[in-house]
Protein backbone atom coordinates (compact mmCIF):
# COMPACT_ATOMS: atom_id res chain seq x y z
CA UNK A 1 0.00 0.00 0.00
CA UNK A 2 1.23 3.23 -0.68
CA UNK A 3 2.80 4.78 2.71
CA UNK A 4 1.33 8.28 1.90
CA UNK A 5 -1.62 8.12 1.07
CA UNK A 6 -4.31 8.43 4.13
CA UNK A 7 -6.13 4.76 5.90
CA UNK A 8 -9.09 7.26 6.02
CA UNK A 9 -10.30 10.34 4.79
CA UNK A 10 -12.74 13.10 5.14
CA UNK A 11 -12.95 15.56 3.03
CA UNK A 12 -15.82 18.50 3.60
CA UNK A 13 -17.72 16.15 5.68
CA UNK A 14 -21.61 17.40 7.10
CA UNK A 15 -24.44 15.37 8.66
CA UNK A 16 -27.54 16.34 9.56
CA UNK A 17 -30.48 14.19 11.49
CA UNK A 18 -33.66 14.60 9.94
CA UNK A 19 -36.05 15.05 13.30
CA UNK A 20 -39.88 15.92 12.37
CA UNK A 21 -38.94 17.31 9.46
CA UNK A 22 -36.40 19.51 11.11
CA UNK A 23 -33.00 18.83 9.50
CA UNK A 24 -30.51 18.97 12.79
CA UNK A 25 -27.04 19.46 11.87
CA UNK A 26 -24.74 17.12 13.98
CA UNK A 27 -21.33 18.08 11.78
CA UNK A 28 -20.39 20.42 9.84
CA UNK A 29 -17.30 20.81 7.01
CA UNK A 30 -15.15 18.27 8.54
CA UNK A 31 -12.19 17.03 7.21
CA UNK A 32 -8.80 15.13 8.56
CA UNK A 33 -6.54 12.72 7.31
CA UNK A 34 -5.91 9.17 9.31
CA UNK A 35 -2.95 7.35 8.64
CA UNK A 36 -2.07 3.65 8.97
CA UNK A 37 -1.03 2.46 12.50
CA UNK A 38 -2.10 5.97 13.80
CA UNK A 39 -3.34 6.01 17.14
CA UNK A 40 -6.01 9.32 16.86
CA UNK A 41 -7.93 10.56 19.90
CA UNK A 42 -11.19 12.34 18.39
CA UNK A 43 -11.77 14.61 21.36
CA UNK A 44 -14.93 16.74 21.75
CA UNK A 45 -17.72 17.43 24.91
CA UNK A 46 -20.92 15.37 24.86
CA UNK A 47 -23.01 16.02 21.75
CA UNK A 48 -20.55 17.50 19.51
CA UNK A 49 -21.33 14.45 17.45
CA UNK A 50 -17.40 13.17 17.74
CA UNK A 51 -19.28 9.79 17.55
CA UNK A 52 -21.31 10.24 14.49
CA UNK A 53 -17.63 10.39 12.82
CA UNK A 54 -16.84 7.06 14.26
CA UNK A 55 -20.47 5.94 12.72
CA UNK A 56 -19.49 7.71 9.53
CA UNK A 57 -16.15 5.73 9.52
CA UNK A 58 -17.88 2.13 10.37
CA UNK A 59 -20.25 2.84 7.84
CA UNK A 60 -23.74 2.23 9.31
CA UNK A 61 -24.07 6.78 9.02
CA UNK A 62 -24.38 7.66 5.55
CA UNK A 63 -22.99 11.32 5.39
CA UNK A 64 -24.79 13.82 4.19
CA UNK A 65 -22.22 15.84 1.87
CA UNK A 66 -18.81 15.81 1.43
CA UNK A 67 -16.34 12.52 0.74
CA UNK A 68 -15.44 9.92 3.35
CA UNK A 69 -12.89 7.15 1.99
CA UNK A 70 -10.96 4.16 3.36
CA UNK A 71 -7.99 3.04 1.60
CA UNK A 72 -8.90 5.58 -0.99
CA UNK A 73 -12.51 3.99 -1.68
CA UNK A 74 -15.71 4.93 -0.39
CA UNK A 75 -17.23 3.63 2.62
CA UNK A 76 -20.53 2.51 1.64
CA UNK A 77 -21.59 -0.01 4.40
CA UNK A 78 -20.05 -1.72 7.75
CA UNK A 79 -17.87 -4.81 7.13
CA UNK A 80 -14.98 -6.36 9.58
CA UNK A 81 -12.27 -4.06 7.75
CA UNK A 82 -13.31 -1.79 10.72
CA UNK A 83 -14.78 -3.01 13.81
CA UNK A 84 -15.84 -1.31 16.65
CA UNK A 85 -16.66 -1.21 20.41
CA UNK A 86 -18.97 0.51 22.33
CA UNK A 87 -19.08 2.28 25.39
CA UNK A 88 -22.07 0.02 26.52
CA UNK A 89 -20.24 -3.52 25.34
CA UNK A 90 -22.86 -4.66 23.04
CA UNK A 91 -21.86 -7.74 24.01
CA UNK A 92 -23.90 -10.30 23.07
CA UNK A 93 -25.87 -11.93 26.01
CA UNK A 94 -27.05 -15.15 24.22
CA UNK A 95 -23.42 -16.45 23.66
CA UNK A 96 -20.86 -17.18 26.00
CA UNK A 97 -17.16 -15.32 26.06
CA UNK A 98 -15.46 -17.68 23.65
CA UNK A 99 -17.92 -17.22 21.37
CA UNK A 100 -18.59 -13.48 21.59
CA UNK A 101 -14.90 -13.09 20.51
CA UNK A 102 -15.12 -15.75 17.87
CA UNK A 103 -18.31 -13.91 16.02
CA UNK A 104 -16.98 -12.15 14.03
CA UNK A 105 -15.19 -15.36 12.13
CA UNK A 106 -18.50 -16.83 11.78
CA UNK A 107 -19.28 -14.88 8.97
CA UNK A 108 -16.15 -15.90 6.89
CA UNK A 109 -15.59 -19.67 8.10
CA UNK A 110 -17.94 -22.66 9.49
CA UNK A 111 -14.91 -24.27 10.38
CA UNK A 112 -15.80 -24.22 14.41
CA UNK A 113 -11.96 -25.56 15.43
CA UNK A 114 -10.32 -22.76 13.67
CA UNK A 115 -12.62 -20.19 15.36
CA UNK A 116 -12.59 -21.43 18.67
CA UNK A 117 -8.59 -21.72 18.76
CA UNK A 118 -8.49 -18.24 16.88
CA UNK A 119 -10.78 -16.55 19.81
CA UNK A 120 -8.49 -18.38 22.71
CA UNK A 121 -5.78 -16.30 21.21
CA UNK A 122 -7.40 -13.11 21.16
CA UNK A 123 -9.31 -13.87 24.53
CA UNK A 124 -5.48 -14.60 26.35
CA UNK A 125 -4.20 -11.59 24.97
CA UNK A 126 -6.61 -9.55 26.80
CA UNK A 127 -5.90 -12.33 29.63
CA UNK A 128 -9.70 -13.53 30.25
CA UNK A 129 -8.97 -17.31 29.07
CA UNK A 130 -9.55 -18.78 32.00
CA UNK A 131 -13.03 -17.05 31.62
CA UNK A 132 -14.01 -18.53 28.31
CA UNK A 133 -17.19 -20.82 29.01
CA UNK A 134 -18.45 -17.73 31.27
CA UNK A 135 -22.21 -16.19 30.92
CA UNK A 136 -21.24 -12.23 29.97
CA UNK A 137 -23.54 -11.62 33.53
CA UNK A 138 -20.93 -13.18 35.53
CA UNK A 139 -18.28 -10.70 34.63
CA UNK A 140 -17.79 -7.17 35.77
CA UNK A 141 -17.44 -3.73 33.32
CA UNK A 142 -13.62 -4.24 32.87
CA UNK A 143 -13.89 -7.86 31.83
CA UNK A 144 -16.63 -7.02 29.49
CA UNK A 145 -15.08 -3.89 27.32
CA UNK A 146 -12.17 -6.63 27.42
CA UNK A 147 -13.91 -9.41 25.66
CA UNK A 148 -15.68 -6.57 23.74
CA UNK A 149 -11.72 -5.49 22.59
CA UNK A 150 -10.69 -9.33 21.91
CA UNK A 151 -14.03 -9.62 19.72
CA UNK A 152 -13.09 -6.56 17.70
CA UNK A 153 -9.46 -7.83 17.12
CA UNK A 154 -10.42 -11.17 16.56
CA UNK A 155 -12.32 -9.94 13.12
CA UNK A 156 -9.16 -9.00 12.08
CA UNK A 157 -9.84 -5.73 11.05
CA UNK A 158 -7.55 -2.85 9.71
CA UNK A 159 -9.18 -0.43 12.14
CA UNK A 160 -10.02 -0.90 15.44
CA UNK A 161 -12.68 2.05 16.22
CA UNK A 162 -13.47 2.55 19.87
CA UNK A 163 -16.45 4.96 21.25
CA UNK A 164 -15.73 6.29 24.80
CA UNK A 165 -14.92 2.50 25.35
CA UNK A 166 -13.93 3.37 29.33
CA UNK A 167 -16.51 5.82 29.72
CA UNK A 168 -18.60 3.33 31.90
CA UNK A 169 -15.51 2.46 34.17
CA UNK A 170 -14.74 3.53 37.35
CA UNK A 171 -11.30 5.59 37.72
CA UNK A 172 -9.05 2.77 38.48
CA UNK A 173 -10.57 0.14 35.84
CA UNK A 174 -9.69 2.83 33.27
CA UNK A 175 -6.16 3.84 33.84
CA UNK A 176 -5.72 0.21 33.79
CA UNK A 177 -7.55 0.11 30.46
CA UNK A 178 -5.65 2.81 28.82
CA UNK A 179 -2.33 1.08 29.95
CA UNK A 180 -4.29 -2.17 28.19
CA UNK A 181 -4.97 -0.66 24.92
CA UNK A 182 -1.49 0.55 24.29
CA UNK A 183 -0.38 -2.64 24.98
CA UNK A 184 -2.55 -4.10 22.54
CA UNK A 185 -2.24 -1.58 19.86
CA UNK A 186 1.57 -1.95 20.24
CA UNK A 187 1.12 -5.26 19.68
CA UNK A 188 -1.44 -5.87 17.18
CA UNK A 189 0.11 -2.19 14.88
CA UNK A 190 -3.94 -1.13 14.05
CA UNK A 191 -4.70 1.92 13.05
CA UNK A 192 -6.82 3.42 16.12
CA UNK A 193 -9.83 6.17 16.43
CA UNK A 194 -10.42 6.29 19.92
CA UNK A 195 -13.40 8.72 20.90
CA UNK A 196 -13.05 10.36 24.18
CA UNK A 197 -14.37 13.68 26.07
CA UNK A 198 -11.92 13.08 28.74
CA UNK A 199 -8.56 15.72 27.46
CA UNK A 200 -6.41 13.89 29.87
CA UNK A 201 -6.74 10.63 28.32
CA UNK A 202 -6.98 11.77 25.01
CA UNK A 203 -3.42 13.40 26.11
CA UNK A 204 -2.20 9.97 27.34
CA UNK A 205 -3.49 7.84 24.78
CA UNK A 206 -3.16 9.84 21.04
CA UNK A 207 -0.32 9.80 18.51
CA UNK A 208 -2.71 12.65 17.19
CA UNK A 209 -5.18 14.42 18.60
CA UNK A 210 -8.68 15.39 16.43
CA UNK A 211 -10.59 17.91 18.59
CA UNK A 212 -14.04 18.53 17.39
CA UNK A 213 -16.56 21.21 19.18
CA UNK A 214 -19.28 23.32 19.05
CA UNK A 215 -23.13 22.60 17.88
CA UNK A 216 -22.63 21.89 15.03
CA UNK A 217 -19.70 20.10 15.40
CA UNK A 218 -16.44 21.55 13.46
CA UNK A 219 -12.93 20.57 13.50
CA UNK A 220 -11.55 23.21 16.10
CA UNK A 221 -7.78 21.68 16.43
CA UNK A 222 -5.42 18.89 14.98
CA UNK A 223 -2.33 18.50 16.66
CA UNK A 224 0.35 15.58 16.64
CA UNK A 225 1.90 14.51 20.09
CA UNK A 226 5.21 13.16 19.46
CA UNK A 227 6.39 12.62 23.17
CA UNK A 228 7.01 8.80 24.06
CA UNK A 229 4.36 7.05 25.80
CA UNK A 230 4.13 6.16 28.83
CA UNK A 231 3.46 10.24 29.62
CA UNK A 232 3.60 11.95 32.79
CA UNK A 233 0.70 14.28 32.20
CA UNK A 234 2.21 16.92 34.31
CA UNK A 235 4.55 17.80 31.08
CA UNK A 236 5.32 20.87 29.88
CA UNK A 237 4.53 19.66 26.81
CA UNK A 238 1.59 18.08 27.08
CA UNK A 239 0.42 20.55 29.72
CA UNK A 240 0.69 23.39 26.71
CA UNK A 241 -1.41 20.91 24.24
CA UNK A 242 -3.96 20.56 26.91
CA UNK A 243 -4.40 24.47 27.09
CA UNK A 244 -4.68 24.96 23.51
CA UNK A 245 -7.43 22.64 24.15
CA UNK A 246 -9.39 24.26 26.44
CA UNK A 247 -8.54 27.62 24.62
CA UNK A 248 -10.47 26.45 21.60
CA UNK A 249 -13.08 24.69 23.67
CA UNK A 250 -14.06 27.44 25.75
CA UNK A 251 -14.46 29.94 22.06
CA UNK A 252 -14.91 27.93 19.23
CA UNK A 253 -16.39 30.62 17.34
CA UNK A 254 -13.47 32.66 17.37
CA UNK A 255 -10.89 29.74 16.90
CA UNK A 256 -12.25 28.28 14.32
CA UNK A 257 -9.36 27.83 11.61
CA UNK A 258 -6.60 28.87 12.96
CA UNK A 259 -5.00 26.04 14.36
CA UNK A 260 -5.83 23.46 11.08
CA UNK B 1 -41.75 -30.34 54.30
CA UNK B 2 -43.28 -28.14 56.74
CA UNK B 3 -45.04 -26.54 53.67
CA UNK B 4 -46.40 -29.86 51.67
CA UNK B 5 -48.07 -30.72 55.31
CA UNK B 6 -49.40 -27.29 55.62
CA UNK B 7 -51.08 -27.89 52.33
CA UNK B 8 -52.02 -31.37 52.85
CA UNK B 9 -53.88 -29.89 56.15
CA UNK B 10 -55.73 -27.20 54.04
CA UNK B 11 -57.19 -29.60 51.62
CA UNK B 12 -58.21 -32.27 53.92
CA UNK B 13 -59.86 -29.48 56.12
CA UNK B 14 -61.43 -28.16 52.58
CA UNK B 15 -63.08 -31.71 51.13
CA UNK B 16 -64.18 -32.35 54.70
CA UNK B 17 -66.11 -28.83 55.19
CA UNK B 18 -67.73 -29.64 51.82
CA UNK B 19 -68.60 -33.30 52.75
CA UNK B 20 -70.39 -31.33 55.98
CA UNK B 21 -71.96 -28.93 54.08
CA UNK B 22 -73.32 -31.21 51.29
CA UNK B 23 -74.55 -33.82 54.08
CA UNK B 24 -75.80 -31.41 57.08
CA UNK B 25 -77.70 -29.09 54.08
CA UNK B 26 -79.40 -32.15 52.67
CA UNK B 27 -77.94 -30.26 48.84
CA UNK B 28 -79.04 -32.28 45.66
CA UNK B 29 -76.71 -34.16 43.60
CA UNK B 30 -76.92 -32.13 40.82
CA UNK B 31 -76.16 -29.05 42.65
CA UNK B 32 -73.27 -29.93 44.69
CA UNK B 33 -71.92 -33.67 44.87
CA UNK B 34 -70.64 -34.95 47.66
CA UNK B 35 -66.23 -34.85 47.13
CA UNK B 36 -66.42 -38.66 47.15
CA UNK B 37 -68.74 -38.65 43.95
CA UNK B 38 -66.81 -36.43 42.27
CA UNK B 39 -63.82 -38.57 42.88
CA UNK B 40 -66.03 -41.39 41.69
CA UNK B 41 -66.74 -39.56 38.33
CA UNK B 42 -63.23 -38.99 37.79
CA UNK B 43 -62.25 -42.95 38.46
CA UNK B 44 -64.85 -43.88 36.16
CA UNK B 45 -63.68 -41.15 33.60
CA UNK B 46 -60.28 -42.43 33.27
CA UNK B 47 -60.83 -45.73 34.10
CA UNK B 48 -63.62 -46.02 30.72
CA UNK B 49 -61.46 -43.35 28.85
CA UNK B 50 -64.78 -41.34 28.00
CA UNK B 51 -62.05 -38.20 29.96
CA UNK B 52 -58.74 -39.23 28.20
CA UNK B 53 -60.29 -39.79 24.37
CA UNK B 54 -62.08 -35.91 25.59
CA UNK B 55 -58.62 -34.57 27.04
CA UNK B 56 -56.68 -36.20 23.67
CA UNK B 57 -58.81 -34.39 20.73
CA UNK B 58 -59.21 -31.65 23.04
CA UNK B 59 -55.10 -31.23 23.05
CA UNK B 60 -55.04 -32.03 19.13
CA UNK B 61 -57.11 -28.74 18.65
CA UNK B 62 -55.50 -27.30 20.40
CA UNK B 63 -52.03 -27.42 19.27
CA UNK B 64 -53.18 -27.44 15.52
CA UNK B 65 -54.78 -24.07 16.20
CA UNK B 66 -52.15 -22.48 18.37
CA UNK B 67 -49.38 -23.69 16.04
CA UNK B 68 -51.30 -22.24 13.07
CA UNK B 69 -51.78 -18.45 15.11
CA UNK B 70 -48.03 -19.10 16.22
CA UNK B 71 -46.72 -18.81 12.19
CA UNK B 72 -49.77 -16.16 11.63
CA UNK B 73 -48.37 -14.21 14.66
CA UNK B 74 -44.61 -14.43 13.86
CA UNK B 75 -45.29 -13.18 10.17
CA UNK B 76 -47.68 -10.48 11.22
CA UNK B 77 -45.47 -8.97 13.96
CA UNK B 78 -42.81 -8.96 11.73
CA UNK B 79 -44.54 -7.32 8.94
CA UNK B 80 -46.27 -4.46 11.63
CA UNK B 81 -42.59 -3.95 12.97
CA UNK B 82 -41.34 -3.18 9.37
CA UNK B 83 -43.89 -1.58 8.04
CA UNK B 84 -45.63 1.62 9.41
CA UNK B 85 -48.08 2.40 7.36
CA UNK B 86 -49.35 -1.19 8.86
CA UNK B 87 -48.83 -0.67 11.84
CA UNK B 88 -50.65 2.72 12.32
CA UNK B 89 -54.13 1.13 10.56
CA UNK B 90 -54.04 -2.85 11.17
CA UNK B 91 -51.55 -2.58 14.39
CA UNK B 92 -54.24 -0.16 16.27
CA UNK B 93 -56.97 -2.50 16.00
CA UNK B 94 -55.51 -5.25 16.52
CA UNK B 95 -55.45 -3.56 20.40
CA UNK B 96 -59.61 -3.49 20.18
CA UNK B 97 -59.33 -7.10 18.78
CA UNK B 98 -58.02 -8.30 21.73
CA UNK B 99 -60.30 -7.18 23.81
CA UNK B 100 -63.09 -9.13 22.30
CA UNK B 101 -63.56 -12.28 24.73
CA UNK B 102 -62.88 -15.43 22.63
CA UNK B 103 -66.67 -16.58 23.24
CA UNK B 104 -68.16 -13.48 21.34
CA UNK B 105 -66.38 -15.11 17.92
CA UNK B 106 -68.18 -18.09 18.65
CA UNK B 107 -71.87 -17.06 16.67
CA UNK B 108 -69.00 -16.12 13.71
CA UNK B 109 -67.49 -19.32 13.86
CA UNK B 110 -70.49 -21.42 13.38
CA UNK B 111 -72.12 -19.48 11.00
CA UNK B 112 -68.98 -19.92 9.30
CA UNK B 113 -67.84 -23.29 9.83
CA UNK B 114 -70.87 -24.99 11.22
CA UNK B 115 -70.69 -27.36 14.38
CA UNK B 116 -67.14 -28.59 13.56
CA UNK B 117 -63.71 -28.70 14.63
CA UNK B 118 -62.65 -26.14 12.19
CA UNK B 119 -65.03 -23.75 14.28
CA UNK B 120 -62.73 -23.63 17.34
CA UNK B 121 -59.73 -23.98 15.83
CA UNK B 122 -60.99 -20.72 13.96
CA UNK B 123 -61.53 -19.53 17.48
CA UNK B 124 -58.38 -20.34 18.78
CA UNK B 125 -56.53 -18.63 16.23
CA UNK B 126 -58.30 -15.40 16.21
CA UNK B 127 -57.16 -15.62 20.26
CA UNK B 128 -53.82 -17.15 19.80
CA UNK B 129 -51.95 -14.90 17.37
CA UNK B 130 -52.85 -11.39 18.59
CA UNK B 131 -50.48 -11.70 21.79
CA UNK B 132 -48.01 -13.60 19.16
CA UNK B 133 -48.21 -10.79 17.12
CA UNK B 134 -47.80 -8.03 19.67
CA UNK B 135 -45.23 -9.62 20.97
CA UNK B 136 -43.08 -10.17 17.66
CA UNK B 137 -43.47 -6.82 16.91
CA UNK B 138 -42.39 -5.48 20.26
CA UNK B 139 -39.02 -7.72 20.13
CA UNK B 140 -38.15 -6.58 16.66
CA UNK B 141 -38.69 -3.16 17.65
CA UNK B 142 -36.86 -3.32 21.25
CA UNK B 143 -33.51 -5.01 19.44
CA UNK B 144 -31.04 -2.95 20.75
CA UNK B 145 -29.27 -0.72 17.99
CA UNK B 146 -25.97 -0.85 18.99
CA UNK B 147 -26.24 -4.91 19.07
CA UNK B 148 -26.96 -4.95 15.48
CA UNK B 149 -24.48 -2.50 14.77
CA UNK B 150 -21.59 -4.50 16.87
CA UNK B 151 -22.61 -7.53 14.36
CA UNK B 152 -22.82 -5.16 11.52
CA UNK B 153 -19.20 -3.83 11.77
CA UNK B 154 -17.90 -7.69 12.72
CA UNK B 155 -19.09 -8.36 9.06
CA UNK B 156 -22.39 -9.82 9.85
CA UNK B 157 -25.32 -9.21 7.12
CA UNK B 158 -28.01 -10.50 5.50
CA UNK B 159 -29.02 -14.28 6.30
CA UNK B 160 -26.24 -14.33 8.90
CA UNK B 161 -27.44 -11.32 10.85
CA UNK B 162 -30.93 -12.71 11.02
CA UNK B 163 -30.01 -15.96 12.48
CA UNK B 164 -27.65 -14.93 14.29
CA UNK B 165 -28.48 -12.08 15.57
CA UNK B 166 -31.70 -10.39 14.92
CA UNK B 167 -33.83 -13.73 15.94
CA UNK B 168 -31.91 -14.51 19.27
CA UNK B 169 -32.16 -11.17 20.12
CA UNK B 170 -35.94 -11.28 20.30
CA UNK B 171 -36.28 -14.61 22.05
CA UNK B 172 -36.87 -13.39 25.36
CA UNK B 173 -39.32 -11.27 24.50
CA UNK B 174 -41.06 -13.81 22.52
CA UNK B 175 -41.14 -16.76 24.55
CA UNK B 176 -43.25 -14.33 26.73
CA UNK B 177 -45.41 -13.95 23.88
CA UNK B 178 -45.96 -17.57 23.30
CA UNK B 179 -46.75 -18.57 26.86
CA UNK B 180 -49.69 -16.22 27.27
CA UNK B 181 -50.53 -16.90 23.47
CA UNK B 182 -50.58 -20.40 24.92
CA UNK B 183 -52.90 -19.03 28.20
CA UNK B 184 -55.72 -17.53 25.34
CA UNK B 185 -55.73 -20.77 22.83
CA UNK B 186 -56.72 -22.37 26.26
CA UNK B 187 -59.34 -20.46 27.22
CA UNK B 188 -60.28 -20.10 23.54
CA UNK B 189 -60.58 -23.92 23.26
CA UNK B 190 -62.68 -24.17 26.10
CA UNK B 191 -65.34 -21.51 24.77
CA UNK B 192 -64.97 -23.22 21.43
CA UNK B 193 -65.56 -26.47 22.46
CA UNK B 194 -68.92 -26.17 24.16
CA UNK B 195 -70.72 -25.45 21.07
CA UNK B 196 -69.67 -28.21 18.84
CA UNK B 197 -70.34 -31.95 18.70
CA UNK B 198 -67.41 -34.35 19.35
CA UNK B 199 -65.14 -35.33 21.83
CA UNK B 200 -63.66 -33.13 23.60
CA UNK B 201 -62.87 -31.38 27.25
CA UNK B 202 -65.74 -28.51 26.92
CA UNK B 203 -68.31 -31.29 25.35
CA UNK B 204 -67.48 -33.93 28.00
CA UNK B 205 -68.33 -30.81 30.13
CA UNK B 206 -71.66 -29.70 28.57
CA UNK B 207 -72.74 -33.40 28.57
CA UNK B 208 -72.65 -33.60 32.55
CA UNK B 209 -74.95 -30.11 32.68
CA UNK B 210 -77.27 -31.95 29.85
CA UNK B 211 -77.21 -35.02 32.01
CA UNK B 212 -77.33 -33.04 35.35
CA UNK B 213 -74.40 -34.79 36.46
CA UNK B 214 -72.93 -32.35 38.21
CA UNK B 215 -69.60 -34.44 39.55
CA UNK B 216 -68.87 -34.84 35.94
CA UNK B 217 -68.96 -31.00 35.63
CA UNK B 218 -66.92 -30.57 38.55
CA UNK B 219 -64.19 -32.94 37.92
CA UNK B 220 -64.44 -31.73 34.37
CA UNK B 221 -63.58 -27.85 35.86
CA UNK B 222 -60.85 -29.41 37.58
CA UNK B 223 -59.39 -30.92 34.59
CA UNK B 224 -59.12 -27.60 32.85
CA UNK B 225 -57.65 -25.97 35.83
CA UNK B 226 -55.26 -28.52 36.15
CA UNK B 227 -53.78 -28.77 32.78
CA UNK B 228 -54.28 -24.97 32.17
CA UNK B 229 -51.66 -24.67 35.23
CA UNK B 230 -49.57 -27.18 34.22
CA UNK B 231 -48.94 -25.93 30.67
CA UNK B 232 -48.68 -22.33 31.77
CA UNK B 233 -47.11 -22.34 34.20
CA UNK B 234 -44.88 -25.56 34.88
CA UNK B 235 -44.01 -25.94 30.74
CA UNK B 236 -43.94 -22.17 29.21
CA UNK B 237 -42.85 -20.67 33.33
CA UNK B 238 -39.59 -22.99 32.85
CA UNK B 239 -38.83 -22.20 29.21
CA UNK B 240 -39.42 -18.63 30.02
CA UNK B 241 -37.22 -19.12 33.58
CA UNK B 242 -34.41 -20.80 31.66
CA UNK B 243 -34.68 -18.13 28.41
CA UNK B 244 -34.18 -15.28 31.28
CA UNK B 245 -31.66 -16.84 32.88
CA UNK B 246 -29.11 -17.86 29.39
CA UNK B 247 -29.81 -14.02 28.11
CA UNK B 248 -29.02 -13.19 31.42
CA UNK B 249 -31.87 -11.31 32.13
CA UNK B 250 -32.07 -12.40 35.63
CA UNK B 251 -29.64 -12.96 38.08
CA UNK B 252 -27.90 -16.57 38.11
CA UNK B 253 -28.81 -17.79 41.82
Amino acid sequence: MDELSPKIEFKNVSKSFDHNSNAEKILEDISFDIYADEFVCILGPSGSGKSTVLGLIAGFIKATSGKISFNSKPIKRPDSSRTLVFQDYALFPWLNIIDNVGFGLTTKTKNKNEIRGKALEYLNLVGLSAYKDHSISQLSGGMKQRVAIARALCAEPEVLLLDEPFGALDQQTRENMQIEILRLWGKSKKTVVFVTHSVDEALKLADRIILIGGKPGKLLYNTNISISRPRDLKDSELNKIRSQIIDRLAQPEFSMGSGI
Amino acid sequence: MKLALIRIGFYAILFVVWYLIVKVGEIPNYILPAPIDVFESFYFGFLKGGYLIGIFSSLVRVLIGYFLALIIGVVTGILLARYYLLDITFGKSILALQSIPSVAWVPLALLWFGITDKAVIFIIILEAVLPVALSTKNAMKNIPLNLIRAAQTLGSKGLHLYQNVILKAMIPELVTGLRLSWAFAWRALIAGELFISGAGIGQTLELGRSLADMAQVISMITTIGVIGFLTENIFFGSIEKNVRLAWGLDAQK
